[in-house]
C-alpha cells in the first residue's frame, strides 16, 4: 500500500487508474459477454444406427414431458401449438437443439444441450410421426450429432463411432457446390441468420439464432421444418442437393480459421471493428501522446 | 528548487511580470521555466538562455543505453520481418503458401507483429531519447502581430486600387462585363461534358422484364419452379425471371430489378384489407413481392412465416405480407411492389405481368404513371 | 558557449540549398516553433500520421487492384470460392489477399488507418471545440478542418465500396437509394452517377478515380494548408504560468519536438500495425461477392457512417409526402442528405454563432478551460450525445440481439432519446461546469483543502486551507469575465443602434443566455494562506453569495 500511497498524487495517477478501470470493465465484459464456445461440448450419444426404434419408450417421454402443453392428443393446448402433422424431423430439430422440452413456453428457447439421447429422440420422433400424422421425416443422410465420449464403455468403441462419424460427415461436406450453396444461402438465410451465421435480430424481441453448433441435419431439419418464425424451404423448391450445397457452404464458411488474425471479433463485423478501433487503437495512441508529453521530474 | 526534483512546468513565478527572465534570443525567445536561483547553470544550448533542466550525465548515460537496446529490438524484429516474409510463399512457389487461411493468419500475425514490434521500438527509443537525453526546458515565443498596421493596410491598399485603375478594370466596364459573360459558358462546359456519364432516366426506372407467361426460377440454383413445387404453407424462396442466355444468365441490372421473395401462405390469412385485384395477383396463396425495399433498396428478406412480417434487415422497415405488402413500421413509405403470378399449361408458375409499381428506392416520379 | 562546427559535408548541403533559396534565417526562425506540452495537442498528428500510413498503403494496393465490374469466374488460390462468379475487383482483392506476400497486411493497415483516421479527426475537433481553439483568428483553419472531416468521410465510404464484397456493395446501394429520393433531379444524378441502372459497370471504376485520385488530393491539400496556417498562427496553449496572448510557450520544434514527433509516428504506426496483425478487419473473402439480390442481417457500414445508418433506421416516414403524385420521400432525405448537412454545417457555423452572440472580436491564443464557457461546452456535450445516440440507433438490431429488446422498442428509444438526450446532456454539463466554476473561485479565495484538522482555542475545528501554488493561481484565474453586456446603453441611456430591430433583440438575448449563469471572480483575491479562520461553512455562504 506505501507503494500506491506514495504515488496516488502522481501527475500520471489519474490516467493509471483510468486504464486500469477500463481494463476491468473489459475483461469483466468478456466474462459475462455470451460465449461462442458455451455449448461447444454439447453433444448426445450416437445411438447405434441399426437399433430399432422403441416407439413405447417413446410414447412414455411423450406423456412425461411433452403432453403437458401439447396434449395427450397432440392437438396442442393454451401453452403449446398443435403437433399434428409435424412430422419426425421438427422432433428431431426441436429436442435434439434442446430447444424442447421447454420450460417457459411464452419465450424464444436458446439452443441448449439436449434433454435426451439421440435414441430417445429418435424414439420420440417415431411416436410423433405415426400418433399425430406424419410430416418431413428425419433426413438420415445428414450427419447429426456427434458421438460422445461417456456414452461409450470403452475408449476403442468410441474411438471408432468417433472416425465413422467424421469420416461420415466429411464426406457429407465434401459433396456439393460452392456457387449454388453460397448463391443460396446469401439469398435465402444470411439476411436473417448472417453472413458468418451468427443469428440477427428480428421484431418483437425474437431472434434469428446462430447457427454454429447446429450439426448438417439439424440445419436441414430446421429448412424442410420452418421452425418458429423461419420461413419453410422444402425439398422441392430446393432440393436434397442443394441443400448440401447450402450446408457444405455454411460449415466450410464456419470452419476457415480467420486469416486476419486471431482476433476474429466473432465475425460481428463493422461494429466490432470500430468498437476495438476507438477503445483499443485509439486509447493506445493517446497513452503514446501521454508518454511522450508527460511532465518530467529531473529523476525519475 | 533544485536541478534534481523540480517539476519545470510548476516552477514558481517564471515569467511573472516583475521579474525578467533570460536572455533574448535573436529570435525573441526566452526560456520561461526559468528561475534565478544559485543552483541555475548557464545552458549551452541552441537556446541562448539559462537552463533549468539539465541531464545530469549518469542520467544521459542510462537513457543512451535504454534507447540504444529499443532500437536493437527494432532491429531485431525488423529482420525478423524479412524471415517471416520469406517463410510464407504465395502458392506458385510452394508450401506453406498464403493461400491456405491458416497460413496466411499465421504470415499475417508474424509478419505484422514483427512490423509493429519494430515499429514500437523505435517509438520509445526515441521517446526515451527525448526524455533522458535532451536536456529539458521550455522556451516562450510570441505570436505573430495580426493585423497588420493601419499604415501597412492602407498602402497596400493604395497600391492595390493604382493597379487597377492603371489595368483599367475599373474604369472600362464594357470590357470588364463581356469578360465576365465570356466565363459563363466556359464554367458549365465541365457540366455539360458530364452529360455523357449516363443515360437519361425516362422511365427505365418504373418497368421490369417481368412480363406475362415468364416463368420463374430458383435463384442459385436456375430450376424452373412448379406452383406444387410451393406446397408447405411458411414456404419461401427467391426467385428471378428464367434466363434465355444460359451462358451468361440474367445480368446484375436486370437481377437488382426482378428479384421476388416467394411467399406461400395459408389463402385464408390474406387480410380483409387487400383488394380484390391483388388477391387476384395470387396464385393458391403463393404471393410474390419484390425483394427490393422501397426506403433504400436493400433487399428486404426477413420473412416471418408466423407474423407474416418482412423485414428489411439494413433500416427495419417493416412489411405485412399478408396485406400486400403494406409498410406497418420503419422508415419505408411504399408497400412493396407485388408481382402477379399464376400457373401456365404446364403447372409452371409465371408472371402475369409486371410489377404493379416501381421497384426499388422511392424517386421522384416513382408513383407517377408513365 | 562552445559550438562545434558544422560537419563538412552538411555545411557544403547547406551552403548548396541557401545558394538557391536564401533560407537560413527562415530556416532557423521555423526550426524554432514552440509547441506546447501536452498530450491533447497531439491529437491532430495522430490524424496527419495515419493519413500518411493511409496514402502509402494505398499505392501498394493499387499495385494490384483492379477496379473493374467485369464478370469473372474465380479461379485463384483461395480454394472456397473457387468456381464462384464475381466481378474482377473483387477478385483482385482476393489475388492482394492470398497471393501477394503481406498484401492482406497491408490491407488490414490500410483499413484499420483509415478508422483511426477519421477518429482522430473527430477527437481532435472535440479538443478544438471544448477549449475554444477555434475562435478568432482561428476560425478559417477550423473551417478547413471541417472540410477534411466531410471529405474524410466521404473518402472511406468509397474505399469501402471497392472491394465489391457482399457489405460494400449493399453501401453503395444505399447511397444510390438516397440520391433516388432527391427530388427532381434525384433521377438524374442517380443515371449520371451509376452510367445507368443499378449496379452498373461504371460505378466502381468511378469511385476508384475519386478515391485514389480527386479526394485524396483535395485532402492532402487541405492538410497542407491546415499545416501551414497553424505553423504561421502558432498553437494555442492552455492557460499557465507565462503563457499568454502574446507568448507561447513550451517544447522548441528543435530539436526536442521533432524527435518526440518522430517517436509518436511510429507510436501510431505501430498501434495501426499491431491491430492489422491480430485483430481481422473486413474479411472481405468470407462475406463472398456482391449480388443485389443478397443481404445479410447486422449489415453496418464503418463507424464513422454509422450515424447516417442510425438516422436512415430511426427516421420515421411521417413527413414522406406527394406533390401532384410526385413523391418526395422526407424519410429519407432528411437523414440521409439532412444529417449530413446539420453536422457538417453546424460544425462551420459555429464559431461565427458564438462570435455573433458573444459580440467577441478579439484574438485568443489562450485556450478556454471548457468549464468557463459552459453553454459552450453543454452544446458540445448536447452534440456528442446526439451524435453518439444516432451513432448507436446505427446498430440496434446488433443491440436487439444482443441483449433481446424487441427490435422496434430499440428504434422508439432512439426516436426519444434522440431528443432529450442532448436536453440532459446539456443542462447536466453545464450545471457541472458552473460548480466546476464555483469550486475554483472557492480555491482561488480560501486556497486548497489541506486535509489537515485544527483546533481553535474556542473548541471549533477547522480544516486548514493552504494557499495554491501560483501556476493553479495562474490558471484560476485566466477564467475570462463572466458577463458580457451587449445591450448596454451608453451614458445617454440610449441603446446602441446595433441592438435595435429583431435581430438586435435575439443577440441581446442569446448572449444573455449564454453567459447569465457565469459565476463571476470578480474582486476575488487570491488566498495568501494566513488567514485560517475560513471554515467551511463561511466559504459555502460565501460562493452561494457569489452566485
Amino acid at each position: 500500500m506505501k507503494w500506491i500511497t506514495a504515488r496516488r498524487r502522481h501527475p500520471l495517477a489519474g490516467y493509471v487508474v483510468v486504464i486500469i478501470a477500463l481494463a476491468f470493465f473489459g475483461v469483466g465484459y468478456a466474462f459475462v459477454a455470451p460465449n461462442a464456445d458455451r455449448a461447444q461440448a454439447q453433444t448426445v450419444a450416437a445411438g447405434s444406427e441399426e437399433a430399432p426404434v422403441d416407439i413405447s419408450n417413446g410414447k412414455q417421454i411423450f406423456v412425461q414431458s411433452c403432453a403437458s402443453c401439447h396434449g395427450l392428443d397432440g392437438k396442442g393446448t393454451e401453452n403449446g401449438p398443435d403437433l399434428t402433422g409435424v412430422g419426425a424431423a421438427a422432433v428431431d430439430f426441436q429436442v435434439s437443439t434442446g430447444r424442447m422440452p421447454s420450460m417457459n413456453p411464452d419465450v424464444q428457447m436458446p439452443r441448449r444441450d439436449p434433454v435426451y439421447t439421440e435414441q430417445e429422440i429418435l424414439d420420440l420422433a417415431a411416436y410423433v410421426d405415426q400418433e399425430f400424422g406424419g410430416g418431413p421425416a428425419i433426413p438420415e443422410q445428414a450427419p447429426g450429432l456427434a458421438p460422445q465420449r461417456s456414452d461409450f464403455e470403452d475408449e476403442s468403441e468410441y474411438k471408432a463411432a468417433k472416425e465413422q462419424y467424421e469420416a461420415a460427415y466429411e464426406q457429407y461436406i465434401a459433396g456439393g457446390d460452392t456457387e449454388a450453396g453460397m448463391k443460396l444461402y446469401m439469398t435465402n438465410c444470411a439476411h436473417c441468420h448472417s453472413w458468418s451465421g451468427a443469428g440477427g435480430a428480428l421484431t418483437d424481441g425474437r431472434w434469428a439464432p446462430e447457427i454454429h453448433e447446429a450439426t448438417p441435419r439439424e440445419i436441414y431439419e430446421a429448412m424442410i421444418t420452418g421452425p418458429g418464425a423461419m420461413p419453410v424451404f422444402n425439398d422441392t423448391t430446393i432440393t436434397e442437393e442443394e441443400k448440401q450445397s447450402l450446408i457444405k457452404f455454411v460449415k466450410d464458411l464456419q470452419a476457415e480459421p480467420d486469416a486476419g488474425g486471431v482476433f476474429s471479433l466473432d465475425r460481428i463485423g463493422q461494429v466490432a471493428e470500430g468498437f476495438i478501433g476507438w477503445t483499443v487503437g485509439m486509447s493506445l495512441i493517446v497513452a503514446c501522446a501521454i508518454w511522450i508529453t508527460a511532465k518530467q521530474r529531473a529523476h525519475d | 528548487m533544485t536541478d534534481n526534483n523540480t517539476n519545470h512546468d510548476s516552477g514558481a513565478g517564471a515569467e511573472g511580470p516583475d521579474r525578467v527572465i533570460g536572455t533574448p534570443s535573436p529570435a525573441g525567445e526566452s526560456l520561461a521555466g526559468a528561475t534565478a536561483t544559485a543552483h541555475e547553470r548557464r545552458h549551452e544550448g541552441p537556446y541562448p538562455a539559462v537552463e533549468t533542466h539539465p541531464r545530469p550525465e549518469e542520467m544521459q548515460r542510462k537513457g543512451e543505453k535504454l534507447a540504444a537496446l529499443w532500437f536493437l529490438v527494432a532491429f531485431l524484429a525488423g529482420i525478423g520481418f524479412f524471415v517471416s516474409y520469406f517463410s510464407f510463399p504465395p502458392n506458385a512457389e510452394g508450401e506453406p503458401a498464403i493461400a491456405d487461411p491458416q497460413t496466411a493468419q499465421y504470415a499475417n500475425m508474424l509478419m505484422g507483429g514483427t512490423i509493429a514490434l519494430a515499429l514500437f521500438a523505435i517509438g520509445a527509443g526515441m521517446t526515451v531519447w527525448a526524455r533522458r537525453v535532451m536536456p529539458h526546458y521550455e522556451v516562450s515565443s510570441p505570436y505573430d502581430e495580426l493585423p497588420s498596421s493601419p499604415e501597412e493596410k492602407g498602402s497596400f491598399s493604395d497600391f492595390f486600387m493604382q493597379g487597377a485603375h492603371e489595368s483599367g478594370f475599373t474604369k472600362r466596364p464594357l470590357m470588364r462585363r463581356t469578360l465576365l459573360l465570356a466565363m459563363v459558358p466556359l464554367g458549365l462546359a465541365p457540366i455539360v461534358l458530364l452529360r455523357d456519364t449516363g443515360p437519361l432516366p425516362g422511365d427505365k426506372l418504373k418497368h421490369t422484364m417481368w412480363e406475362d407467361g415468364m416463368r420463374m426460377v430458383v435463384e442459385g440454383t436456375d430450376r424452373l419452379i412448379r406452383a406444387s413445387d410451393l406446397d408447405e404453407v411458411g414456404g419461401m424462396v427467391t426467385a428471378l425471371p428464367e434466363s434465355h442466355d444460359p451462358e451468361h444468365g440474367l445480368s446484375l441490372n436486370d437481377q437488382a430489378k426482378t428479384v421476388v421473395l416467394l411467399i406461400k401462405m395459408d389463402p385464408a390469412d390474406f387480410s380483409d384489407e387487400m383488394t380484390q385485384q391483388q388477391l387476384d395477383w395470387t396464385h393458391d396463396g403463393i404471393v410474390a413481392y419484390s425483394k427490393i425495399c422501397t426506403h433504400v433498396g436493400c433487399p428486404a428478406a426477413l420473412y416471418e412465416q408466423t407474423s407474416h412480417r418482412i423485414l428489411c434487415p439494413c433500416h427495419q422497415s417493416t412489411f405485412d405480407a399478408a396485406n400486400g405488402a403494406k409498410v406497418v413500421f420503419g422508415p419505408a413509405h411504399r408497400a412493396l411492389p407485388q408481382l402477379p403470378v399464376r400457373v401456365d399449361d404446364e403447372g409452371y408458375l409465371v408472371a402475369a405481368g409486371d410489377f404493379s409499381s416501381a421497384v426499388g428506392p422511392t424517386f421522384w416520379d416513382a408513383e407517377k404513371g408513365d | 558557449m562552445s559550438t562545434t562546427p558544422a560537419p563538412k559535408a552538411l555545411r557544403g548541403l547547406g551552403n548548396y540549398i541557401d545558394d538557391r533559396f536564401h533560407l537560413a534565417k527562415t530556416g532557423e526562425k521555423n526550426l524554432r516553433k514552440v509547441f506546447p506540452n501536452h498530450w491533447s495537442f497531439m491529437l491532430g498528428e495522430i490524424a496527419l500520421y495515419s493519413f500518411i500510413i493511409l496514402l502509402v498503403t494505398g499505392v501498394f494496393l493499387t499495385l494490384w487492384f483492379n477496379p473493374s465490374m467485369g464478370h469473372v469466374v474465380y479461379d485463384g488460390s483461395y480454394e472456397r470460392l473457387r468456381g464462384v462468379g464475381m466481378s474482377e475487383a473483387y477478385a483482385s482483392t482476393l489475388h492482394i489477399t492470398f497471393d501477394v506476400r503481406g498484401g492482406l497486411f497491408i490491407r488490414q493497415v490500410h483499413h484499420w488507418a483509415a478508422l483511426i483516421f477519421v477518429a482522430s479527426l473527430v477527437i481532435h475537433m472535440l479538443r478544438v471545440f471544448f477549449t475554444g481553439a477555434f475562435r478568432k483568428p482561428r476560425e478559417i483553419n477550423w473551417l478547413i478542418g471541417v472540410a477534411i472531416f466531410t471529405l474524410a468521410i466521404v473518402e472511406g465510404l468509397f474505399g469501402y465500396s471497392l472491394p465489391d464484397d457482399l457489405p460494400s456493395g449493399m453501401g453503395v446501394r444505399i447511397f444510390q437509394g438516397v440520391l433516388l429520393a432527391i427530388p427532381v433531379i434525384g433521377t438524374y444524378l442517380m443515371m449520371f452517377m451509376f452510367g445507368g441502372e443499378f449496379p452498373g459497370e461504371a460505378i466502381i471504376p468511378r469511385l476508384y478515380t475519386l478515391h485514389i485520385l480527386v479526394i485524396p488530393g483535395i485532402l492532402l491539400a487541405l492538410i497542407v494548408a491546415h499545416f501551414m496556417i497553424l505553423w504561421h498562427q502558432k498553437h494555442t496553449q492552455y492557460p499557465g504560468t507565462g503563457r499568454t496572448e502574446k507568448k507561447v510557450v513550451g517544447t522548441p520544434m528543435y530539436p526536442a519536438f521533432a524527435v518526440k514527433a518522430g517517436g509518436f509516428f511510429f507510436f501510431t504506426f505501430a498501434v495501426i500495425a499491431g491491430l492489422a496483425a491480430f485483430v481481422q478487419i473486413n474479411p472481405i473473402h468470407l462475406f463472398g461477392p456482391f449480388t443485389p439480390t443478397s443481404i445479410t442481417s447486422g449489415l453496418q457500414p464503418d463507424w464513422y457512417m454509422g450515424f447516417l445508418e442510425g438516422a436512415l433506421r430511426i427516421f420515421p416516414n411521417w413527413f414522406d409526402f406527394t406533390i401532384a403524385g410526385y413523391a418526395v420521400p422526407m424519410g429519407v432525405l432528411l437523414p440521409g442528405l439532412g444529417g449530413m448537412g446539420l453536422l457538417f454545417g453546424g460544425l462551420a457555423a459555429w464559431p461565427f454563432i458564438e462570435a455573433w452572440i458573444t459580440g467577441d472580436k478579439r484574438h485568443h491564443n489562450v485556450a478556454d478551460r471548457p468549464r468557463n464557457a459552459p453553454t459552450r461546452t453543454g452544446i458540445g456535450a448536447a452534440g456528442v450525445t446526439a451524435y453518439g445516440l444516432i451513432w448507436l440507433a446505427g446498430s440496434n438490431d446488433i443491440l436487439s440481439e444482443t441483449f433481446s429488446i424487441s427490435l422496434y422498442a430499440t428504434t422508439w428509444f432512439f426516436r426519444i432519446a434522440i431528443i432529450l438526450g442532448p436536453i440532459i446532456a446539456f443542462i447536466v454539463t453545464k450545471r457541472i461546469c458552473l460548480g466546476l466554476q464555483r469550486r475554483d473561485r472557492e480555491i482561488l479565495e480560501h486556497g486548497y483543502e489541506s486535509g489537515t484538522i485544527q483546533q481553535l482555542p474556542s473548541g471549533e475545528f477547522i480544516e486548514v486551507h493552504k494557499e495554491s501554488s501560483p501556476d493553479t493561481v495562474h490558471v484560476l484565474q485566466s477564467k475570462p469575465p463572466a458577463r458580457i453586456d451587449i445591450d448596454s446603453t451608453d451614458e445617454n441611456g440610449v441603446e446602441p443602434p446595433s441592438g435595435r430591430g429583431a435581430k438586435g433583440r435575439l443577440r441581446a438575448r442569446l448572449a444573455h443566455w449564454y453567459t447569465k449563469d457565469n459565476v463571476s471572480f470578480e474582486g476575488v483575491r487570491p488566498h495568501s494562506g494566513h488567514h485560517l479562520h475560513h471554515g467551511a461553512t463561511a466559504s459555502e455562504e460565501e460562493s452561494v453569495k457569489a452566485h
